[in-house]
């Protein structure tokens, strides 16, 4: 589709999810009222912390596990979270930082000429999925890289996995 | 069967000899010499005669439903029904003989849900070899149980669906929602998770799938109908529609096509029809109202003139 000019092709990541636990129980009412940056959602029993130096919004859970969303880059992940786990730390837990793990990593690419989609859809039948109806895009899934890609037709793929 | 190893009796005097089943008179009979050599076999016959002129409806010698053995395993059981007479129900009125046991347990959950499609087919008037197509693809879903959590009538909604694909008549999702109970975002979950686990895939669906149906539905003539479909057809081959969905053309062409002639509708009432939003169908006419011109076919008979045509 495009051999030659591989040059210019610019994929941005923009998203990075990743999770780590605190070996430790977390009281999320503390957290909520003597955290900054604290949003506490009782009804399903976790607590929103965003912070803004590397912006993370982090998904706490009283069982200790904590999902780090919002990052730009694997390392700003990692930064974020050892910073949140000093922030708990701070506010008086026993936290120690394990199990750090990647678990999605978003990225948006741009082609420069746009694509028709159902005659890509009939070219690449067992891996392209194109629903109209439901979702203007086209889902395309790499088995080998566990990865999804949404085609859409001006052109724009975004790639998760 | 008689063509087996002669069970217990031959003819004694032609011991190689094949033994017919009489079946009406309940004897093995020796085809050489006719000899009845055994007796009392079961009769299969009728129970009753039937004469021609007799009540058509009640056929005595048929004593079962018909049977269904394609998609529920053979339905050999016997259901007492509720009681008639006065003598079948006790002191407080209650029957005597409360449960019809449940009979065929273990495909209960199936006979339900295709007494479920049944009635969904029948509330947009499906053809019956759609709907027997839905039972066997709900059938091969329900054996494999890779989707069993989900609720049964979301899965049935969505073999429905299927179903019409692949006849050739697809039906868009939202009226498969309108004689359903689940929503469309469910029976969508539950359609790529059958197609995943039944491994087949659908053809796209194409504009002129719904034409037929829409411009019925809206009262227009043949003419508008075929102007209608070449517009769509047109501005899908000429890509000015990158990303739209074929129901969303299909509606701004029919409105194109009726502006043009005597029987004008408006966006409203295509949008009901079609089921989608009016402003959907402004954006999807913008942009084929350029090119309007080269989209009708040639011998298109013009009661507005194409330069009249509204622009929104």
């Amino acid at each position: 589709m495009d051999a030659d000019s591989d040059v210019a092709l610019d994929i941005l990541i923009t998203n990075v999810v990743c999770v780590f636990r605190t070996r430790c129980h977390l009281n999320l009412r503390k957290i909520a009222l003597e955290g900054a940056n604290v949003i506490y959602k009782r009804d399903v029993g976790k607590v929103l912390m965003k912070l803004r130096k590397p912006r993370i919004t982090a998904t706490i859970w009283s069982s200790g596990k904590v999902i780090c969303t919002g990052a730009t880059s694997e390392e700003e992940a990692k930064f974020g979270a050892r910073r949140l786990a000093r922030c708990l730390q701070k506010l008086g837990f026993q936290v120690i930082f394990t199990d750090f793990k990647v678990v999605n990593v978003l990225a948006v690419c741009n082609m420069p000429f746009e694509i028709r989609l159902p005659e890509f859809t009939k070219n690449n039948r067992p891996h392209a999925s194109y629903e109209p109806e439901l979702h203007p895009a086209v889902c395309y899934r790499i088995k080998t890289l566990r990865a999804t890609l949404q085609i859409f037709s001006t052109g724009s793929i975004t790639v998760t996995g | 069967s008689s063509l087996d190893v002669l069970p217990r009796v031959t003819c004694p005097n032609h011991p190689d000899s094949i033994l017919v089943e009489d079946y009406r008179a309940g004897d093995m009979i020796c085809s050489e010499c006719g000899l009845v050599v055994g007796d009392r076999v079961i009769d299969v016959g009728s129970e009753w005669r039937t004469f021609s002129n007799d009540k058509a409806t009640k056929d005595p010698s048929r004593v079962g439903d018909t049977q269904n053995p394609l998609l529920s395993d053979g339905d050999l059981s016997t259901m007492i029904g509720k009681g008639t007479g006065a003598a079948s129900f006790d002191e407080f009125g209650n029957s005597k003989y409360q449960n019809r046991r449940t009979m065929s347990s273990s495909d209960r959950a199936m006979m339900n849900a295709f007494k479920e499609i049944t009635n969904m087919a029948d509330r947009i008037n499906l053809p019956r070899n759609i709907v027997d197509r839905t039972n066997n693809l709900f059938k091969q879903v329900y054996e494999q149980k890779s989707l069993k959590g989900r609720s049964n009538d979301a899965i049935a909604s969505a073999c429905l669906y299927i179903a019409c694909r692949q006849e050739g008549v697809p039906r868009t999702f939202k009226e498969i929602c309108a004689v359903s109970r689940i929503s469309k975002k469910e029976i969508g979950r539950c359609f790529k998770l059958i197609l995943k686990a039944l491994e087949t895939s659908v053809d796209l669906i194409t504009t002129g799938d719904f034409m037929s149906r829409f411009c019925s539905n809206l009262g227009l003539p043949k003419q508008v109908q075929m102007a209608a479909t070449h517009i769509a057809r047109k501005a899908v081959e000429l890509d000015l529609v990158p990303g739209r969905s074929p129901i969303s053309v299909a509606a701004a062409a029919i409105y194109m096509a009726s502006q043009a002639s005597a029987e004008k509708r408006t966006q409203k009432e295509i949008g009901d029809i079609a089921g989608v939003a009016d402003v959907t169908i402004r954006q999807s006419y913008r942009l084929i109202y350029p090119r309007a011109p080269d989209l009708f076919p040639a011998d298109f008979k013009f009661d507005t003139p194409v330069d009249k045509l509204p622009q929104l």
